[in-house]
């Protein structure tokens, strides 16, 4: 332990880690059954939002907090899954985008249709000043256990028929859906997993962090989240959590170069795109880029098996 | 103690003749009623470390490198006085914050923890300060916000101080002070309401006007970013206010004040602390005048410890320094004169001292912390003319 903390990564690092590997994890689920979607954000500012009305206004327990959340996600991804879900690729990832403006803007403006509804100022969201004071009461062990069981939960699903389905679905929708697979199904209760798990990270992250605002949850934070599983890797579930656990720590451990920090962060992590672009849980990729004067691009951008 | 003495020639130099103040080379006239009021210390020795949290990157680092400049700044100074004893010094330790509220949050901790500061200065943004001022109330180590404006900083513990004037203590001074000189009967109000900072000046807008019997005759919204603000100002014109109170940020400020005018707009737009900077003033030109802003600082300030900052920044970075590098270079020297007074380096023994340091003289006016360690001292009412900011009054009002 002291030696992570003497090289820059503390407790609440650490805990950042892991909520972000959470993150990881619900866009590896999607991109496992070949849905290119950014909507985790969304998802995410959902269950903060929840999660932390419930544990400060309603004084409930971190556990309804963290349940609360993950419902609230799961179920506001069955009515955005449904049409959206029918899109692919690039069509997928801006309509995702859209999701993701959509909640940023309604947070921000429920309290003011709230208010002029019931006739008196109403606080729910907080509007632009979100919630703050947020009690800290998730802990690291908390964390652990959730990461643990989401690991758990992904491999028996991987496993099992449905998991077979959705590799089926990612490699060609029209040849799974020849063989019989239900594909508007598998995609969409993909999505509601991936939604609760985005949304279990937010409820975490508001018990870690304090406050939140709605921009805390925008394109950006969408865009990182989609970071943890492009340079990880989407081979196996344990390459977002590199991911994310790379992406997170790197900043952190990397303070003592002081001014040169930005610098030294993007320059690691742009060899890491060159060299494995795979990802960092490929073995074919480090066994690609170890056979060196072989170029390194082509076809392992793509490969995501 | 030579150094001292050559100090406390400085300040009744300063007292009698400012200008001659001003001809000393690097003659550290800030301190000097402290180290008066205190000793120097006796029971504290070496290189106190002394942490600074600050947005030097992210959206938010233009605040942070002008935070840092200032705080090197004074703890240069501090140092080359030997405020804190002969061979004692302030040992800076700057963390980057990446407007990051999780990183703020690490770089407490690290601060904290590791490096075993003393007192922490920052977070820049009050998002960071809400994430990151509890690790250090529960670690017991005094963190001084010298940007955070928002409600409720101070409410996190006794630990948590800052030296940043609320937009809600500063938006009052503004109103009264244009409602009374302006004899301003109607106003429109315009504000980002995406945003903490223009949400809450717009309530104080709102609830100081009406308290002074200002009728409002309109009311617009924009969103961060927007640059066409024709359609609302058209509505608020057309409403015939004798002024328009606009709750913005700088990038919106520009665009507001042109368009306001190129739709034939001549009377007062009345802004907050957005609206006070330089670049706002040299980019609308002729348009902002009339422009009335409040702030907690303003360059423009006659005070000769600010005009000493003013000129003193200049010379180190060769750039004027913005209200934030004011705030931040007093808060350095709050905390340095903490330690002097609490002439120790023990955590809980400096918070005292900081929370019943007697008035000081600063950049920013005569200052002092309330009972809820928030910030008194005089806040100021400026109208730009042909591209300067001048007081709209001439005397100062408190604001606390």
């Amino acid at each position: 332990m002291d030696f992570f903390r003497s090289i820059g990564i503390s407790e609440p690092v650490f805990q950042f880690m892991l909520v972000n590997a959470l993150l990881g994890l619900s866009v590896y689920l999607t991109l496992i059954t070949g849905m290119f979607s950014l909507a985790n954000a969304g998802f995410m500012a959902i269950g903060a939002f929840t999660g932390a009305i419930l544990t400060q206004t309603f004084g409930l327990p971190l556990i309804v907090g963290l349940i609360g959340g993950m419902i609230a996600g799961g179920l506001v991804a069955i009515p955005v899954g449904l049409p959206v879900l029918r899109l692919r690729d690039i069509y997928l990832a801006i309509a995702t985008i859209g999701f993701g403006e959509i909640v940023r803007i309604a947070l921000l403006n429920v309290d003011q249709v709230a208010s002029s509804i019931v006739g008196e100022r109403v606080v729910i969201t907080g509007g632009a000043l979100g919630i703050k004071q947020i009690p800290k009461m998730a802990e690291t062990w908390h964390l652990l256990l959730l990461l643990a069981l989401a690991v758990y939960f992904i491999w028996r699903l991987q496993k099992s028929r449905f998991g077979r389905a959705m590799a089926a679905v990612r490699q060609d929708e029209r040849a799974a859906a020849n063989m019989g697979i239900n594909v508007v199904y598998v995609k969409n209760i993909v999505f509601i997993f991936s939604a609760m798990l985005a949304a279990a990270a937010g409820v975490m992250s508001a018990h870690l962090t304090r406050i939140i605002s709605p921009t805390d949850f925008g394109f950006n934070q969408a865009v990182d989240i989609l970071a943890f599983a492009v340079l990880g890797g989407t081979s196996t579930a344990f390459g977002p959590i590199v991911g994310a656990f790379l992406l997170t720590a790197l900043p952190e451990v990397l303070r003592f170069t002081n001014e040169y920090r930005g610098i030294i962060n993007g320059a690691i992590l742009l060899l890491v795109i060159i060299y494995l672009p795979g990802g960092l849980v490929n073995p074919e990729g480090w066994r690609r880029t170890w056979r060196r004067f072989r170029p390194a691009q082509g076809e392992a951008s793509v490969n995501v098996g | 103690m030579l150094r001292k003495t050559a100090a406390l020639l400085g300040l009744s130099a300063l007292l009698i003749t400012p200008t001659l103040a001003f001809a000393q080379d690097d003659a550290p006239t800030m301190g000097s009623d402290i180290a008066e009021a205190c000793p120097a210390p006796a029971n504290i020795s070496g290189a106190i470390p002394v942490g600074a949290i600050f947005t030097i990157s992210g959206a938010a680092s233009v605040y942070g490198g002008s935070q840092q400049a200032a705080v090197q700044l004074a703890v240069d100074q501090i140092n080359d006085w030997g405020f804190l004893g002969d061979g004692n010094s302030i040992n800076i330790l700057f963390e980057d914050s990446a407007s990051e509220n999780e990183q703020a949050i690490a770089a407490m901790t690290k601060l904290v923890d590791e490096d075993q500061v003393v007192a922490v200065i920052g977070p820049t943004l009050s998002r960071e300060a809400f994430s990151a001022d509890p690790v250090a109330q529960d670690a017991g180590v005094v963190v001084l916000g010298v940007s955070n404006t928002a409600n409720g900083i101070t409410d996190m513990g006794d630990f948590v101080f800052r030296n940043s004037l609320p937009e809600a203590s500063v938006i009052p001074g503004t109103v009264a002070d244009s409602v009374s000189e302006l004899g301003i009967t109607s106003a429109g109000l315009l504000y980002g309401n995406d945003d903490d900072f223009t949400v809450s000046g717009y309530e104080v807008m709102l609830s100081e006007l009406s308290d002074a019997g200002v009728s409002i005759v309109g009311e617009e919204t924009f969103a961060a970013g927007d640059t066409d603000f024709n359609a609302q100002l058209t509505n608020l014109i057309g409403a015939n206010p004798d002024a328009i109170f606009v709750s913005a940020l700088a990038a919106e400020a520009t665009p507001i004040i042109q368009q306001a005018r190129s739709l034939g707009y001549t009377g007062p737009i009345v802004g907050g602390n957005g609206f006070n900077s330089p670049a706002v003033l040299s980019q609308t030109g002729e348009d902002s005048n009339g422009l009335i802003v409040g702030a907690a600082w303003n360059g423009s300030s006659t005070n000769p410890l600010s005009t000493a900052f003013v000129e003193a920044f200049s010379e180190a970075t060769g750039n004027p320094p913005d209200q934030f590098a004011a705030q931040a270079y007093t808060g350095a020297w709050l905390i340095a004169s903490a330690i002097r007074c609490a002439d120790s380096t023990d955590r809980a023994a400096i918070r005292d001292s900081l929370a019943s340091l007697p008035e000081i003289e600063t950049p920013l006016g005569l200052f002092t912390f309330d009972e809820d360690r928030n910030p008194v001292h005089p806040s100021i009412t400026q109208v730009a003319q042909d591209g300067v900011f001048l007081p709209l009054i001439s005397e100062e009002e408190p604001a606390s």
